[in-house]
């Protein structure tokens, strides 16, 4: 295979085979990594993100599930404890209600309250965001793993990102929520922005580092998930009318790299907070507050923030599109920002 | 059946012409349910249900032109183009629906608790699947309806497969009726594509209910014949299995052998019933789609039901 061929292959790569790729090099790895969720095996996940596994793996390591999440959440704590790694699927993150018992009392606290002794391998897999499917199945909630103490929370943006972070998570000792857009779940390689240049061969990233995605001097941007490509579409549109917008894929809410966002706030003297989930209590403020602690009170001229309004996510396309930031309401803050300088 | 079967033929056109988004559930295949059950609701009654809720909002005499709106997320819709195809709430008919499988089953237990404090006849009917039998919400709403004998009745479609789930391949028993046992509740089983029959026995359980028997599990068996929701894939299955399923259990050919061969009907007069229910829901949908989309200025409308200060 020629390397022209080889991109382009990974340019037709729907999201998910890039992510089922990562769990099947590390289930490949390391024989204590199994799978369970519902529709994951047969099926090979309702997006296909783990699409061949169970063929490959068998149904013990990749097994379908009841629609019992509070039962197979909590399995996933009983075989970490065990010294299995399991990777638990919550089809959609709205469902965490059901289970959210065994993440948060269990999981998140356990290798705290054991001192340390009891490890808690458990990656915590799902999909979020919005796409058009209202207050019960759009949801990103990022920011309710990140309030709950004990679970690092990744969320990835392009293909690149999704393979290396994937297999951090499944190597990690800590417990990780890997929350998936479905809008990038539905992408392939060649629809992104940036990034979709994915190597062969297991390969890891640090989970809690930002990757700056565009440069710029004006203003600061930080933002993840599918917002990011919202981000740089808007930014490529300020660009045109002579604003040079920096924008940064934060990747993960815990940990939050606040130092990559300081220091290009720093350059810039303004900073946006994007986020898709909710605005009170959430991200945007979390990280609007630790860049000023970190640079001080005033090294910025502008911290603004845009997220969705505290209200659940509307059926009506034309109510969502009011609450969710998308590119032309990222670009609309960003002129505003620009002006008010 | 036939205008069940008609209402959510609109809803495919209706998605067709992109007025729905989000993943649509379709209850073709399954109307025999709906429409048997119709008959044994009292206005009082409750009914929980399902993503997969058109037919049993009919059934409920859930308003069609309002809840076909809020399908098509009109601000004239029954919720205000809010709720859209999976979350209708009709607070006039008692019915309501949820999109968190398995989690209709505890808000019915709370219509049974409700109208057994208030001493009313009345039966809360709550809806699952049965890939939502295998939830905590299942068991714990029964222990606590068979614990305190509330008029609740839950109705399990099992249409063996949730997703692509077997049925087989992740339930401990061979039917759900059969753990009724454990809840001290009653446990029938019926043929879900035979609307005589779901009529039959949803009238037994409901009385039973009614008549502070205590809880009942009706299991009525039946078969999608579309996807899970509109776009599924179905790897899981094949075509000419879909194919058999739609030839061999449809609800309604079922149901028209059975009035010609008793020669109540001629094939005629059924074909024009269900052309002029076609009829009806083509206008309708048009009618709809003629609707004004909600205003975006009123996203935060309805959060809180009361006025909150500013
Ligand atoms: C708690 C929860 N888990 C998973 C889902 C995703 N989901 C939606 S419908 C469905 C299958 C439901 O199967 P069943 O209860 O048999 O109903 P059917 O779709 O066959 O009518 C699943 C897994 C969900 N909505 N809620």
């Amino acid at each position: 295979m020629t390397a022209a061929t080889r991109v382009n292959d990974r340019l037709a790569m729907p999201l998910p085979a890039t992510i089922s790729e990562a769990i099947a090099l590390e289930m490949e790895r390391d024989p204590t990594i199994l799978c369970i969720g519902e529709d994951i095996g047969r099926a090979g996940g309702v997006f296909g993100a783990t699409r061949g596994l169970q063929e490959r793996f068998g149904e013990d390591r990749v097994m379908d599930a009841p629609i019992a999440e509070m039962g197979f959440t909590g399995m996933g704590v009983g075989l970490a404890q065990a010294g299995m790694r399991p990777l638990i699927e919550i089809m959609f993150v709205d469902f965490v209600g059901v289970c959210l018992e065994q993440m948060y009392n269990a999981a998140a606290k356990v290798p705290y309250m054991s001192g340390g002794r009891q490890r808690m391998p458990v990656v915590f897999k799902t999909a979020g965001g919005c796409i058009g499917s209202a207050a019960q199945h759009s949801q990103c909630l990022w920011g309710l793993f990140a309030h709950l103490p004990g679970f690092k929370v990744v969320a990835p943006c392009s293909p690149h990102d999704h393979k290396g972070l994937m297999a951090a998570a499944l190597r990690s000792d800590d417990p990780v929520v890997f929350i998936e857009h479905k809008a990038l779940l539905l992408k392939k390689g060649r629809d992104f922005r940036h990034h979709p240049d994915v190597p062969d061969g297991a390969y890891t990233l640090p989970i809690g580092r930002a990757a700056v995605v565009r440069r710029g001097s004006d203003i600061t941007l930080a933002t993840l998930s599918a917002t990011v490509e919202h981000a740089l579409s808007a930014a490529e549109d300020l660009a045109e009318e002579g604003v040079s917008v920096e924008v940064i894929d934060l990747r993960s809410v815990v940990p939050l790299d606040t130092a990559t966002v300081a220091e290009s706030a720093g350059r810039t003297g303004r900073l946006l907070v994007v986020d898709e989930d909710y605005l009170s209590f959430g991200l945007s403020a979390e990280l609007s507050m630790r860049v000023l602690e970190m640079l001080g009170f005033s090294a910025l001229t502008q911290v603004e923030r845009l997220a969705v309004p505290d209200v659940p996510i509307p059926a009506a396309l034309t109510l969502e599109k009011a609450v969710v930031p998308g590119p032309e309401m990222i670009a609309d803050r960003l002129r505003r920002m620009a002006k008010g300088s | 059946m036939v205008a069940m079967r008609a209402f959510d033929e609109a809803c495919l056109e209706a998605l067709r012409r992109k007025a729905i988004h989000g993943e649509l559930h379709v209850g073709i295949g399954q109307e025999a349910i709906g429409a048997g059950m119709a008959e044994a609701l009292e206005p009082e009654d409750a009914v929980v249900s399902t993503h997969r809720n058109h037919y049993h909002a009919l059934a409920k005499g859930v308003d069609r032109r309002a809840l076909l709106a809020e399908i098509c997320e009109r601000a004239a819709g029954l919720c205000q183009g809010r709720g859209g195809h999976m979350h209708p709430f009709d607070p006039s008919t008692n019915f309501s629906a949820t999109g968190i499988v398995g989690a209709s089953l505890p808000v019915a237990l709370g219509y049974a608790h409700a109208f057994g404090m208030r001493g009313m006849d009345a039966v809360a009917v709550g809806i699952t699947g049965d890939g939502g039998s295998h939830t905590g919400g299942f068991h714990e709403a029964l222990v606590m309806a068979g614990a305190r004998k509330l008029p609740m009745v839950v109705l399990v479609e099992n249409n063996a497969l949730a997703i692509s789930v077997q049925f087989d391949d992740v339930s401990p028993t061979k039917t759900v009726a059969e753990r009724a046992a454990a809840y001290s509740a009653l446990g029938l089983h019926v043929d879900g594509t035979d609307v005589d029959a779901v009529a039959d026995r949803f009238a037994e359980a409901m009385d039973h209910a009614r008549s502070a028997g205590g809880p009942v599990i009706i299991e009525a068996t039946c078969h999608r014949f579309r996807g899970h929701f509109e776009g599924d894939p179905e790897g899981y299955r094949s075509k000419e299995e879909r194919q058999r399923l739609r030839e061999t259990y449809d609800p309604i050919t079922l149901y028209r052998q059975r009035l010609t061969t008793a020669g109540l009907f001629e094939d005629g007069a059924l074909d024009a019933i269900q052309a002029e229910e076609k009829a009806a829901m083509k206008v309708l949908l048009s009618e709809v789609l003629d609707m004004p989309m909600p205003d975006p200025a009123g996203v935060l409308d309805y959060l809180f039901v009361e006025e909150v200060p500013a």
